[in-house]
């Protein structure tokens, strides 16, 4: 019970603070003029007394007063002061406050739906308003529309097509944690918090190398953005402490719409986007098919296009039929679909006295921008809030996901169908490819017809990858939760809630017969995996505020929380069907099944507090002790945190044009129960070797694991001023992960391949700044614009005695191997070369092609970059005219390197634009033999970039680009109809909205080789293969899209 | 409300809430074990390990292009790579790939024959073929590398010391000599039943298997070390050796079920490598039946039928990424491995080649025509073998016919006593003969050896891995020099010639200390170019 102290204490304070009258009592309530919404924390004061008290979460309030008229004076930080006179008998009032602008008072929901006032907190937090989410839309993964809105954000969208998973990482990347449990996601990720509790967020399958995968869907794809009232950005652990285990990551905070009192609302919004290709490779159109500058005698056999310049000879094409060779410059585009978008969102909220529903539905229909990828999402919800009785409320709600994704395109180099079309010869055009991507034998049964590949072995048709494979995900989705709350005192409040996240999902892939690499037996193959993960959260927390003296107050939380996470997985494959293409396991000829599951049990209790002192000193401190099922008994590790922030402009005198100061700091600890079943030894299954076989788990067991412990301290200024026009705040932050779980290599002589360590010490630091202002404010016109920089270092300071150096998938070396190595960075990039000789010239062989590190047996791989941005930065401009509402956003990062994958494999086949000079030869590269002599010999075009791309294992640093990169990333151009006011419509506002508009700047190819020079990066470095731990490096990953679209927004 | 009532009652809330969670962690073990693995090892589930190390001892299908396909089978070469992007042909190591000849030894087989040793009697039939099994894991990983982790394998630690060749070597005979004398003791008796995918359990033939493996260990340090040699090959012999195939044949099943697929066949489709130069000069040259069952016809040919050898083409070992893209050397033009390991994707001249069942073709582990040739090579040395160098390697020829299912006596004997010699392969680079050996015994001792170490190259067929290190201890047999080496060491392939495979990065990165210890007991620099203890060439 010892450790236990810390909660007793906060409670034996809380219960000292109290102090009664014997008076009457008034009992009210506050809430925002507009919308009605309570408002918590305002101040309530007798005028000419001292008696002071708070509003408490729902904006209610007690106070005892004297008998007799009086007034009461309300302030809230945000809003104005408000005077309001009471009757001799009135025992309730209703005070609505309006919004102070001048103030810019946010309220912001924190951890654990504590609400708060912005100015009160000890640490950043930033809030994205909702109409920023659902203006211009991210079409695969809701969190794309987050990039530069906020904050030191590094999204990065998975290559998988519409509701793909994606990456977002908040304040640089900390863990190298291993894929456990159902998740092969980033472990990076920022924690996702829906009302109050996390979402499952995880990704069931992802690219972590460079061959390719399917992607998954992960959790926050079907957030609905239409049924969000706010966000907060929690980027620091200790704002995100009370989350427990995974909040060092930082936490996104979301509350949904309920309904308000005493209103009836509809919001109708229908929006319509239109995508295309955003960032394709760049291809050449001079030279057809062929190798070596000539025409193939053969053209089924290979797909190179090294031919012959294309002038409308006549030849023998791959399907064997006369041919016109002459450039397709468009015959990858017209591969491509125009996206389709249509989104339609339906929310009522109807709020009687005591009781306020609200339920919404929206479908998401899209078409994706590869043929055959469709996405149908249906989400309900219904939420209901209500008083029944004086002391009980009960806020219960019910979301239901129902989604269906189809025709997903794998991601990778391996059939990848975008992968296929870049690959397609110059010369071949988009009629012959599409209609003859396959033959009909005599019973129907589809075969592959000749197709010009650049790797029969691998690559196929892509139209044959779109019309005869298939990747199909559908996934039913139940997240609810019940919440009843007592109201013991006024001040004093006590809650418990279930909550219940459960996702299932089904995910198919049918291979025909026929297909590459996929089905090895005939038939075809078939696949169903079922995941199942069940999230279950109970709490029950004690909340209370109190007023030791007008000039001290403090508010305190405690409880206790049960998380269970279960992750179940079903597995049926066959490869070989007995009758060709009948996708159901009923025909399989060879079925085999598997199964996976874990369970991770955490129990919990905290405490919080926070003191402030007039108004202008606050004082936070949270405690919290985890029991997690992952850990050797007893299971158990703790972590505090406390921030101090006070508001210099309340203490004392300052100049007149600063309206607010806050300086504040803070430290924190958040440790992490790590993964499940590695304190034991076990022995697996496999179906395979005659009767089935067992073996020994490959890691060796760590009886003694220790949980993984991020601290952190960040300190914080924020300043407003000319009565709030222009605002700063600057953060610097600060984190070391510790403890992580790491598993590291054992020699494999031991028996045994890896083994989990509590090792490490990755650190980041950095800085964040936000300025917002509104430099032009009339009454027809405004301009407001907001602007966030970041930057972010990282620093891998040890790992353990045993271990310098950790990879991070992708092992093969075919691009680029991303490696943790002590004194390095996390994202740091390592590959082969251009070999250069201790004075730093390029060598060369003795025909004149570089010779490169690839060419040296046993030659270290070399440092090429690191793939994470040094700085990221956004900046939104907002003018309003009259009805007129205009907004863009550009954003953008620098540093960091992104290596294509693709353009190293498609130099081999001469299709890019990069692959066009020199081709009847006379490319000198200027380098030096061994000797250190100039090699004067030149070289055609084809054994330049055969040399350094080598098709699929190539040599990396001839592909490795600068992605510093600034673009339009939003705009947006709304005009409010004018309705007459005895309209059922009250407002209706029409806009037209564009994603990933145009670049602004790119950055180019690292090398500057002699004769060619550097390139423009023609990639989307946010576009990446996998939203796993391996990035900076794109192979085959979907091109991003560019969105135009429609929106029009009504409210009845 | 007063204070008492609150405090009491909130006291007892705070408690009971820490107390549900502190009693609530009771079934915290049982959550945190995982539902579908067990956790410890019984007499019903031993027989299981065994299969494990069997499958994954032979090279599995995971682990066969890049523990052997890559390497030993190219440098054997019987393919020759048709990939611009591996290298391995240009005799450049990639040494993060060929790891998988090393590791899941360690990791799969290691575990699992431990684990038995330490539950079974030391004098059971189980005991001994697990013994066996360890053998022949470990001597394809010294015949790799040379030293390797052997005496301390299997202890955790944080380096596992290499031992010297020799020494294992030493191990080897004497953990062989002690499995046959136990296995003698079960003379009819069965041990495994169905878990042993090689032979079923029958102990009779796991002892006839064990002393073949012995004749084939007695022959690699033949040069090194004469005397231990000469005793360990007349024992086995004695004893008895495998004699007929294809009942004394060796192989390993494989299925679909479970993935654990003919290596050979996981690469059907891959087309990354085809026949080599070398194995078309000598299979066309001798007019050899076996092609059919080696090789298919290139896909372009008109005519599938197998054995005509017009139709046959093959490529030769490190053309470079240039020579690989021009249409001679693609893979379309030259012939793929044959039907037994060719998917039903596989075509000729649009003919469907493959075979429906390709994946479960039983893999080569070792077989009677080596145990002939290799009496044929002792007969030669001198060696008490049973029999004249002669009848066995005619004998050699005919159990090899048959393993492949030529059983045509006549065509059999025809071949032998055929006056063929390989011919020039009429690839890209025009090259000549590769050598001029005949099939018909001769009276030359010197042509005797190259016609024994010729034929016993077509029989290992597609068993690269035992194929190239007895090309490293013999010498004997002609192989094209690499056509382009890339390979910094190796400027001119016709003198130099790859010995070893160095040692593994990831061993320097994980097992340092013991690579140190590596290095000493190879005893010259690790590189491609040192000899291992036994190759004395």
């Amino acid at each position: 019970m010892m450790k236990k102290t810390p909660l007793l204490c906060l409670f034996f304070l809380a219960c000292s603070f109290l102090a009664f009258a014997q008076e009457r009592t008034i009992t009210g309530k506050i809430s925002e003029e507009s919308n009605k919404s309570p408002i918590p924390g305002a101040t309530i004061t007798v005028k000419g007394g001292k008696k002071t008290v708070t509003a408490d979460a729902n904006g209610a309030f007690t106070i005892a007063v004297p008998q007799g008229k009086l007034s009461l004076i309300i302030t809230s930080i945000g809003f104005g002061t408000k005077e309001v006179a009471v009757g001799a008998e009135t025992g309730t009032v209703e005070v609505l406050l309006s919004v102070d602008n001048k103030q810019l008072g946010e309220v912001v929901v924190t951890a654990l739906g504590i609400t708060r006032q912005s100015k009160t907190l000890v640490y950043a937090a930033q809030s994205v308003p909702a109409g920023q989410l659902t203006g211009v839309r991210a079409t695969d993964n809701f969190l794309g529309s987050l990039s530069g809105k906020a904050a030191n954000i590094q999204f990065v969208q998975g290559s998988g097509g519409l509701g793909s998973g994606a990456t977002l990482i908040l304040r640089g990347n900390r863990s190298i944690a291993p894929a456990s449990g159902g998740n092969s996601g980033n472990p990076n990720n920022a924690l996702i918090v829906v009302d109050g509790v996390p979402i499952n967020n995880t990704t069931f399958t992802t690219g972590n190398n460079d061959f390719g995968s399917v992607q998954s869907s992960d959790g926050a794809s079907d957030i609905n953005p239409d049924d969000i009232e706010s966000m907060t950005i929690l980027r620091g652990a200790s704002a995100a402490n009370l989350y427990g285990s995974q909040a060092g990551n930082g936490v996104i905070v979301i509350s949904t719409k309920k309904g308000h009192k005493g209103r009836t609302d509809v919001t109708v919004n229908s929006g319509i986007g239109f995508e295309k290709p955003f960032a394709l490779p760049q291809f050449q159109n001079t030279y057809g098919q062929g190798n070596t500058g000539l025409i193939a005698a053969d053209s089924s056999l290979s797909g190179a296009s090294w031919g012959a310049k294309m002038s409308g000879q006549s030849y023998t094409n791959f399907l064997y039929i006369k041919d016109t060779y002459s450039p397709q410059p468009d015959n990858v585009k017209d591969f491509f679909k125009t996206g389709l978008s249509l989104n339609n969102s339906v929310g009522v909220s109807v709020g009687g006295d005591k009781t306020q529903n609200y339920f919404s539905y929206t479908n998401n229909y899209a078409k994706g921008i590869i043929p055959g990828n469709d996405m149908n999402r249906h989400i309900f919800t219904y939420r209901v809030i209500s008083d029944f009785s004086k002391k009980f409320t009960l806020d219960a709600k019910a979301t239901y996901i129902l989604q269906v994704i189809n025709g997903k395109p794998r991601t990778g180099e391996e059939n990848s169908p975008v992968f296929d079309v870049y690959q397609m010869p110059r010369s071949v055009s988009s009629a012959t490819a599409k209609n003859n991507y396959q033959t009909l034998n005599t019973f129907g049964i589809a075969a592959p017809a000749n197709w010009p590949s650049t790797n029969n072995s691998i690559y196929q048709s892509p139209y044959w990858m779109t019309n005869n494979t298939f990747i199909g995900e559908s996934r039913e989705r139940a997240i609810g939760f019940a919440s009843l709350r007592y109201n013991i005192t006024p001040w004093l409040n006590i809650r418990g809630s279930v909550n219940l996240d459960r996702t299932s999902d089904e995910i198919q892939q049918k291979y025909q017969q026929g297909t590459l690499l996929w089905n090895t037996n005939a038939g075809g193959s078939f696949a169903v995996t079922d995941v199942t993960l069940t999230n279950k959260w109970y709490d029950l927390i004690l909340e209370g505020h109190n007023n030791i003296t007008p000039a001290l107050k403090i508010g305190y939380h405690a409880g206790a929380i049960y998380y269970d996470r279960l992750y179940n997985q079903n597995n049926a494959s066959t490869n070989g069907l007995n009758v060709a293409n009948k996708f159901s396991m009923n025909f399989a000829s060879n079925p085999a099944t598997t199964q996976d599951g874990a369970e991770i049990l955490t129990e919990s209790v905290f405490g919080q507090a926070n003191i402030s002192w007039r108004d202008a000193i606050f004082l936070d401190a949270s405690f919290r002790e985890d029991w997690s099922s992952t850990l050797p008994r007893p299971y158990t590790y703790n972590y505090p945190s406390v921030g101090l922030s006070a508001l210099l402009n309340e203490l004392t005198t300052l100049p007149q044009a600063i309206s607010l100061l806050k300086v504040s700091g803070n430290f924190a600890l958040v440790g992490n129960g790590g993964i499940p079943f590695v304190t034991k030894s076990s022995y697996q299954f496999d179906q395979g070797a005659g009767n089935g076989s067992i073996q020994r788990s490959l890691t060796y067991p760590i009886p003694n694991l220790k949980p993984e412990q991020v601290k952190s301290y960040e300190f914080g200024v924020e300043a407003r001023f000319l009565q709030d026009r222009i605002g700063f705040t600057a953060t610097y932050y600060h984190s070391n992960d510790h403890n992580e779980l790491v598993p590291i290599p054992l020699p494999v002589a031991t028996g045994y391949a890896t083994q989990y360590i509590n090792a490490g010490n990755i650190e980041n630091h950095g800085v964040e700044i936000t300025v917002n202002g509104s430099p032009i404010k009339t009454k027809t016109f405004s301009w407001d614009f907001s602007l966030n920089f970041s930057l972010n270092r990282n620093k891998v300071i040890e790992l353990s005695p045993n271990l310098q150096t950790f990879f991070l998938g992708g092992a093969d070396n075919r691009t680029a191997q991303p490696e943790v190595k002590v004194g390095g960075s996390f994202g740091d990039l390592y590959g082969y070369v251009w070999s250069k000789n201790a004075k730093g010239q390029h060598q060369v062989q003795a025909d004149g092609t570089p010779l490169t590190t690839k060419n040296i047996t046993g030659s270290d791989l070399s440092y090429l970059g690191n793939s994470n941005a040094r700085e990221l930065m956004g900046l939104t401009n907002t003018f309003q005219y009259k009805r007129f509402n205009l907004s863009f956003l550009i954003d953008g990062r620098l540093g960091g390197i992104i290596l294509s994958g693709t353009e190293m494999n498609l130099s081999f086949s001469g299709v890019t634009k990069n692959t066009l000079p020199f081709r009847e030869g006379g490319l000198s590269l200027g380098g030096v033999d061994a000797t250190g002599a100039a090699v004067a010999k030149t070289i055609t075009a084809q054994q330049f970039w055969q040399t350094a791309s080598n098709q699929r294992y190539g040599v990396g640093e001839f592909f490795t680009y600068s992605a510093t990169n600034f673009r339009m990333r939003e705009f947006s151009l709304g005009y409010d109809i004018p309705l007459p006011n005895t309209n059922i419509i009250k407002s209706l506002r029409f806009s037209a909205v564009a994603r990933n508009l145009f670049w602004i700047y790119r950055g180019s190819s690292v090398l500057d080789i002699p004769g060619i020079g550097k390139r423009k990066m023609w990639m989307d470095p946010d576009m990446a293969n996998g939203n796993g731990l391996f990035q900076g490096v794109e192979y085959g990953a979907l091109p991003s899209t560019r969105t135009l679209g429609f929106n029009l927004k009504a409210n009845f | 409300m007063n204070m008492n009532r609150i405090n009491k009652f909130h006291l007892l809330l705070l408690g009971s809430l820490i107390l549900f969670s502190l009693s609530c962690t009771k079934n915290y073990d049982e959550v945190n074990t995982n539902k579908n693995s067990i956790a410890t090892i019984g007499p019903s589930t031993l027989p299981f390990l065994f299969s494990h190390a069997e499958a994954l001892s032979t090279v599995n299908n995971a682990n066969y292009q890049i523990a052997q396909n890559l390497f030993a089978d190219q440098y054997a070469q019987y393919f020759a790579c048709e990939a611009t992007y591996f290298g391995s042909d240009r005799l450049v190591i990639n040494q993060a790939w060929v790891g998988a000849n090393f590791n899941p030894y360690y990791t799969d087989v290691l575990p699992q024959l431990q684990t038995i040793f330490q539950n079974t009697d030391s004098a059971s039939a189980e005991h001994a073929m697990a013994e066996v099994v360890w053998v022949l894991t470990f001597m394809k990983a010294t015949d790799y590398w040379g030293p390797i982790p052997y005496f301390n394998a299997g202890a955790v630690a944080v380096s596992v010391p290499y031992d010297a060749q020799d020494k294992i070597y030493a191990d080897f005979f004497h953990r062989l000599d002690g499995a046959i004398a136990v296995l003698k003791t079960h003379a009819g008796g069965n041990a495994y039943g169905s878990y042993d995918l090689i032979y079923g359990g029958a102990v009779d033939k796991w002892r006839k298997f064990a002393n073949t493996l012995r004749l084939r260990l007695a022959m690699r340090v033949s040069k090194v070390d004469p005397a231990t040699a000469k005793t360990e090959a007349e024992a086995s012999v004695a004893d008895g050796v495998m004699t007929s195939s294809p009942d004394d044949d060796g192989f390993v099943k494989r299925s679909s079920t479970g993935g654990d697929i003919n290596g050979l066949s996981t690469m059907s489709d891959w087309n990354e490598f085809r026949m080599s130069a070398t194995m078309a000069s000598v299979l066309k040259g001798y007019q050899d039946p076996r092609i059919a069952q080696y090789f298919l016809p290139t896909a372009k040919s008109a005519d599938p039928t197998p054995g005509k050898f017009a139709n046959y083409q093959g490529l030769r070992n490190g053309l470079s990424v240039a020579q690989l893209t021009l249409s001679a050397n693609l893979a379309a033009a030259n012939s793929h491995q044959g039907q037994r390991w060719s998917s039903t994707g596989v075509t000729v001249g649009g003919t469907i080649v493959g075979s429906a069942s390709y994946t479960n073709t039983p893999q080569n582990v070792i077989e009677t025509a080596e145990a002939y040739f290799l009496r044929a090579e002792g007969a030669l040395l001198g060696w008490n073998m049973g029999g004249t160098a002669q009848t066995l390697y005619e004998s050699g020829i005919k159990n090899s016919m048959a393993q492949w299912g030529i059983t045509d006596a006549t065509a059999v004997s025809n071949y032998i006593s055929s006056p063929n010699k390989p011919i020039a392969p009429g690839d890209y680079l025009n090259s000549p003969a590769v050598s001029d050996v005949p099939i018909a015994w001769s009276s030359d001792p010197a042509v005797q050896l190259q016609q024994i170490m010729t034929q016993k190259w077509l029989a290992l067929y597609p068993d690269g891995m035992e194929a190239w290190a007895d090309w490293r201890r013999s010498h004997v047999m002609k192989l094209y020099p690499a056509a382009n080496s890339d390979n910094q060491l190796i400027p001119d392939p016709s003198t130099k010639w790859l010995r070893r495979i160095p040692f593994l990065l990831t061993e320097r990165q994980n097992n340092a200390a013991g690579v140190k210890t590596g290095e000493a007991a190879l005893g010259g620099t690790d590189n491609e170019l040192t000899p291992l203890w036994w190759d004395k060439n």
